[in-house]
């Protein structure tokens, strides 16, 4: 599995050494390894601690609403978050932590604490291609939250595009090989990068067979705290009519994450 | 009537005119038939066996609410058996089910993401820390231990047994779901090909099958089959006119009427948007028979006539042919529109209904045609003597041939011993009554198969090792979001499951409380005393949580919607047969009524299996109804045609004894009534009764306009109607009798059964009817004075008699 950490570590180093060709040739569009190594090289904070409304709606229009407060923060190359459940009430309290390791070997851990057992138990790591608590987004879609793959995709500039009013380079990628393609469940991705502060303003979605699978829009993008934040996540999934509201607030990256909180006590203690 | 009598008929003048523009009539013919056959074109097929039922049906109605609810599809079902000692948990077979769930990924039509299997499942397990989610095997296992180890979880996870794996482990399953249901029927054809293609070993089979594959593959296969039918039948009639008259227009000419009719019911139905259905296959024999009766009519008549008076012009020949069969030709098709008509009035399936209708446009077709076409065709053609009708020595008669002295010869023997023919079909009438209510109501779909086909096997090996294939759904339904994590709910659905389980034929069912369960039981470090439903509100929203967080979003809408207000439970039934169902679906109904309802839950059945019932129920319950419609229109149209109510209700007597012998040997034939045969009745009584009408008619013509002698007039009734009419249940007889040649069934039993319906009015109307004439001697047929049982037997009042 990929790490998030070492792909900024990376991508960091390759900078100075990429510049040059890029300034070279301002005029012609920039190849799809270079966007994707501007969207990678974003700050994307150590830390973060967010609210974060989930709400999910199913093809006859019945929709779902949770409330959690998110935590997340890097420990070098590993990467640990936390979830805890705010609404409805009779889910308060139950809380998700995850410890991502950066060895692709070493599966990651997951532990779930649900209050009306008063009890923590581990639950095993999902695959990259599986959802994320029942929304329209996978767990590495999570993980790389607008990040890329490099290791995952081939990639190439389709062309030029504009989205909310914003310029951007249609950025087309294609996994390596049809292994990776069905771990991900995509055979094909367009996004549409924002050429001036390298964030992916909508990402288009092609099941391993190539029909249409899901539209993304990531929305209210602004700074907070000097970061380029999206505050908003519309997915569409075209095969189901389910479609995921993601709402970001309270975001802060600077006042620091305890560690305490991402260990089995904090679950149980809750927020 | 003498010759020149005839002359100052209307009905001379009508076809002296009709014949003084033959081509005009034939040129009008032709541009109706390419009328009516440029509308054919657009005519759409619906196969779907909901066709079958009203739109507004209720059950219908509610079945597509609930599977639309909870995206209830018709899925494609693979099997993978293994008879040897470890089923099919050994390397070689789950490798199979690894290849097969890759490669039906990869087919058009097919959703990757929706495919069911122990390669794409996971186990859920429980143990000391927590709960372990993952694929059976991460690598395809290459020994036989690690081939066990999949086993045992398998076997301990009760969700899947029964539904993906045999309880046994003989087998396993591969679910498809389909992107597009109407292409399911080549989706079906793809998988049968990767089947035969599969790198399968010694002791495994593989199977399809699936109701979407059964639907599509259902009407096609019946369309092949009547395709093949339908112009053998009309070969076979061909040569039966060919037989009877001896000449080529005798054999090509009704051909010419039979292509009128089809054309014009056929092309009406695509004019008026009425789809092509199942049984509408049934019509086109049903059209050939009639169309070919007229002309058969007409054919013997107009040769008869020719043999008794060689010197008259063909133009005079046919003019006095038409004048003499019009009436009965008209007669018999208003009988016969009016028991189609019956059918239309009293049947509860849109199909037959039309069925009815159309038949009713098609009949009229013939007639219009018998009457116009045919003799402006026949006086325009030079005329030759048939073969089978030579002239007499005796002027003014003919020499009958042998089929003439073969009915002269039934004739009497027939009226040798009246009393006992009258005994005989009592006697058949009573047995056929009691033949009747032993009739068992039954339907089955995968019987219209072939037992060797593939599809029937699959259907056999799944009902057999599996929970089976036929889905009862029962849509739980609350007041408010949420009310199904109710501890008092859940315990509801879990009591309705157990009583449902100990119904027979059912294999086992599925809900949500089933998913509590085995959360319960993973999250409880896997203890088998936790397989229970939490009696906790919050704990089971919690793991309703953790289940939706743990799946795809979609995952678990066949269980519960989306705002936990429903649930679906779905119970498996291994048999598709009504008997078996009704038990089960008015047990289930029981049992909700009387334990499951209460404020604040309810439940509903829902489901192909209720479907089904009701409509099957429903067919039954209006049968009988329907053939005394039938029946009673036919009386009307006869009473008033013969304008006499003695004479309609003879003329009923020959199909009504018909109806019950039929029903008689089907019940002691075990033959059901169901969809098939349900319609024969009506269709016999609307060709039967052309029999009667033809014998009475001629009868009342030869007694009381001849006034010829009861002798004389069954001597020359049997060798001319008698000999058109025994051709005419020759060619229907025969043209039906090759759909029993079919190898569907259901045509097989249709063919036959309208085969001996037809058989059975020929010799009725030709024994029974004489005979009633002779004993009875009835006013409407020219008796001065009707024997006393006359009155007893008819009603006919003292006062009426003494006129």
């Amino acid at each position: 599995m990929l790490s998030l950490t070492r792909q900024i570590l990376t991508g960091t180093l390759l900078i100075p050494v990429l510049l040059i060709p890029t300034i070279s040739v301002a005029f012609e569009l920039p190849d799809g390894d270079e966007v994707a190594r501007r969207i990678n090289a974003r700050d994307e904070g150590v830390a973060v601690a967010r609210n974060l409304t989930m709400q999910m709606t199913d093809r006859r229009g019945k929709t779902r609403t949770r409330e959690t407060r998110a935590f997340r923060k890097y420990y070098g190359e590993e990467k640990k978050t936390v979830i805890f459940y705010l609404e409805p009430s009779n889910v308060r309290d139950t809380a998700f932590l995850t410890w991502d390791y950066p060895n692709a070997d070493k599966d990651d851990d997951q532990w779930l604490y649900l209050p009306a057992m008063r009890k923590v138990r581990r639950i095993s790591a999902s695959d990259r291609g599986d959802y994320f608590l029942g929304t329209d987004l996978t767990y590495e879609d999570i993980k790389l939250e607008t990040r890329i793959g490099l290791e995952d995709y081939t990639r190439k500039t389709l062309g030029e595009d504009e989205v909310d009013g914003h310029h951007c380079y249609l950025l087309e990628s294609v996994p390596v090989d049809e292994k990776t393609a069905k771990e991900l469940g995509y055979g094909r991705v367009e996004q549409c990068v924002d050429s001036k502060i390298w964030m992916v303003r909508r990402a288009k979605f092609w099941d391993i067979k190539g029909k249409q699978l899901k539209t993304s829009h990531f929305r209210e993008i602004r700074q907070v705290q000097g970061i380029w934040t999206q505050h908003r996540i519309e997915v569409e999934n075209h095969k189901t009519g389910h479609n995921t509201l993601f709402i970001f607030s309270d975001i802060d990256y600077q006042h620091g994450v305890d560690d305490e909180l991402f260990t089995q006590t904090a679950l149980r203690r809750g927020l | 009537m003498t010759h020149n009598a005839l002359k100052q008929t209307r009905a001379w003048r009508v076809f002296w005119w009709i014949t003084a523009f033959p081509r005009t009539f034939i040129v009008l013919g032709l541009a109706l038939i390419i009328a009516c056959a440029s509308f054919v074109p657009s005519l759409v097929k619906d196969t779907r066996s909901d066709a079958f039922l009203p739109d507004d049906e209720p059950a219908l109605v509610y079945r597509d609410k609930v599977k639309d609810i909870f995206g209830l599809t018709d899925p494609m079902v693979v099997a993978v058996v293994n008879d040897g000692p470890h089923g099919v948990f050994n390397p070689n077979s789950l490798a199979l089910v690894d290849w097969l769930t890759e490669e039906i990924a990869r087919l058009d039509n097919v959703d990757p993401d929706r495919i069911t299997s122990l390669a794409t499942e996971n186990n859920i397990s429980g143990y000391e820390e927590g709960m372990r989610v993952e694929s059976f095997w991460e690598a395809i296992p290459e020994r036989q231990e690690q081939a066990d180890q999949v086993r045992a979880a398998v076997m301990d996870f009760p969700l899947y047994i029964g539904s993906l794996v045999a309880e046994d482990g003989s087998a396993t399953l591969i679910v498809a779901e389909v992107s597009d249901q109407t292409k399911a029927q080549q989706l079906y054809e793809d998988l049968l090909m990767l089947a035969d293609n599969a790198p399968a070993n010694a002791g495994e089979q593989i199977h399809v099958a699936g109701e979407g594959a059964v639907s599509g593959y259902l009407g096609s296969y019946i369309d092949a089959d009547a395709q093949r039918m339908n112009p053998l039948a009309a070969l076979v009639i061909t040569i039966i006119l060919f037989i009877a008259f001896r000449t080529l227009r005798g054999a090509l000419l009704p051909n010419f009427v039979v292509l009128a009719t089809v054309a014009s019911a056929i092309g009406m139905m695509a004019a008026f948007e009425v789809s092509f259905f199942v049984v509408t296959n049934g019509l086109l024999p049903v059209l050939i028979g009639i169309a070919v009766a007229d002309s058969i009519h007409i054919f013997s008549q107009y040769y008869e006539e020719k043999a008794r008076y060689p010197q008259d012009s063909p133009r005079e020949i046919v003019v006095r042919t038409m004048v003499h069969m019009w009436r009965p030709i008209t007669m018999t098709t208003l009988t016969t529109q009016a028991g189609f008509f019956g059918l239309y009035l009293a049947s509860v399936m849109p199909p037959m209904q039309y069925f009815g209708l159309f038949a009713m446009i098609g009949v009229g077709a013939a007639w219009l045609f018998s009457v116009t076409v045919v003799p402006g065709w026949l006086s325009l053609l030079k005329l030759k003597p048939s073969p089978s009708y030579r002239p007499d020595p005796q002027p003014g008669q003919a020499r009958v041939d042998y089929f003439g002295r073969l009915m002269t010869k039934f004739g009497k023997s027939v009226l040798h011993k009246p009393r006992l023919v009258l005994a005989i079909a009592f006697v058949m009438a009573v047995v056929g009554v009691y033949g009747a209510t032993q009739l068992e109501l039954n339907e089955s779909r995968i019987r219209v198969f072939q037992k060797h086909e593939p599809i029937v096997k699959a259907d056999t090996v799944i009902n057999r090792l599996f929970d089976g294939a036929h889905y009862l759904d029962i849509l739980v339904e609350t007041p408010e979001a949420e009310d199904i994590f109710k501890p008092q709910n859940l315990a509801r659905i879990e009591a309705l499951q157990s009583y449902i389980e100990t119904l027979p034929h059912v294999g086992g069912s599925t809900s949500v409380v089933d998913y509590l369960k085995q959360m319960n039981r993973s999250l409880n470090e896997g203890r088998r005393d936790a397989y229970v439903v939490p009696d906790d509100k919050d704990l089971i929203a919690q793991y309703f949580l953790l289940y939706s967080a743990s799946a795809d979003p979609t995952d678990f809408q066949e269980e519960v919607d989306y705002d936990y207000r429903l649930a679906n439970v779905r119970v498996s039934m291994n048999s598709g047969k009504y008997s078996d169902e009704k038990v089960v679906v008015e047990s289930a109904q029981d049992y909700i009524d009387s334990h499951f309802n209460a404020p604040g839950i309810t439940a509903h059945l829902s489901g192909r299996v209720n479907v089904d019932y009701h409509w099957i129920k429903r067919l039954g319950e209006t049968n009988w109804g329907s053939v005394g419609v039938a029946l009673f229109m036919v009386w009307l149209m006869a009473s008033l045609a013969f304008r006499s109510v003695v004479a309609g209700t003879v003329t009923v007597l020959p199909v009504t004894l018909t109806v019950l012998v039929v029903y008689a040997v089907m019940a002691a034939s075990g033959i059901w009534l169901s969809i098939s045969t349900s319609m024969f009745a009506a269709i016999a009584i609307g060709l039967g009764v052309d029999f009667a009408v033809h014998t009475i008619e001629r009868l009342e013509v030869l007694l009381r306009d001849e006034h010829r002698s009861l002798d004389e007039s069954m001597a020359m009734l049997f060798p001319s109607t008698g000999r058109a009419l025994f051709f005419n249940f020759l060619a229907l007889a025969l043209g039906f009798g090759v759909l029993a040649t079919s190898k569907i069934v259901i045509l097989q039993e249709f063919g036959s059964i309208v085969a001996l319906a037809v058989t059975v009015s020929f010799f009725s109307s030709l024994i029974l009817l004489p005979v009633i004439a002779k004993v009875f001697r009835p006013r409407f047929l020219g008796f001065e004075n009707g024997v006393k049982s006359l009155r007893v037997n008819f009603g006919i009042s003292e006062s009426e008699q003494s006129n």
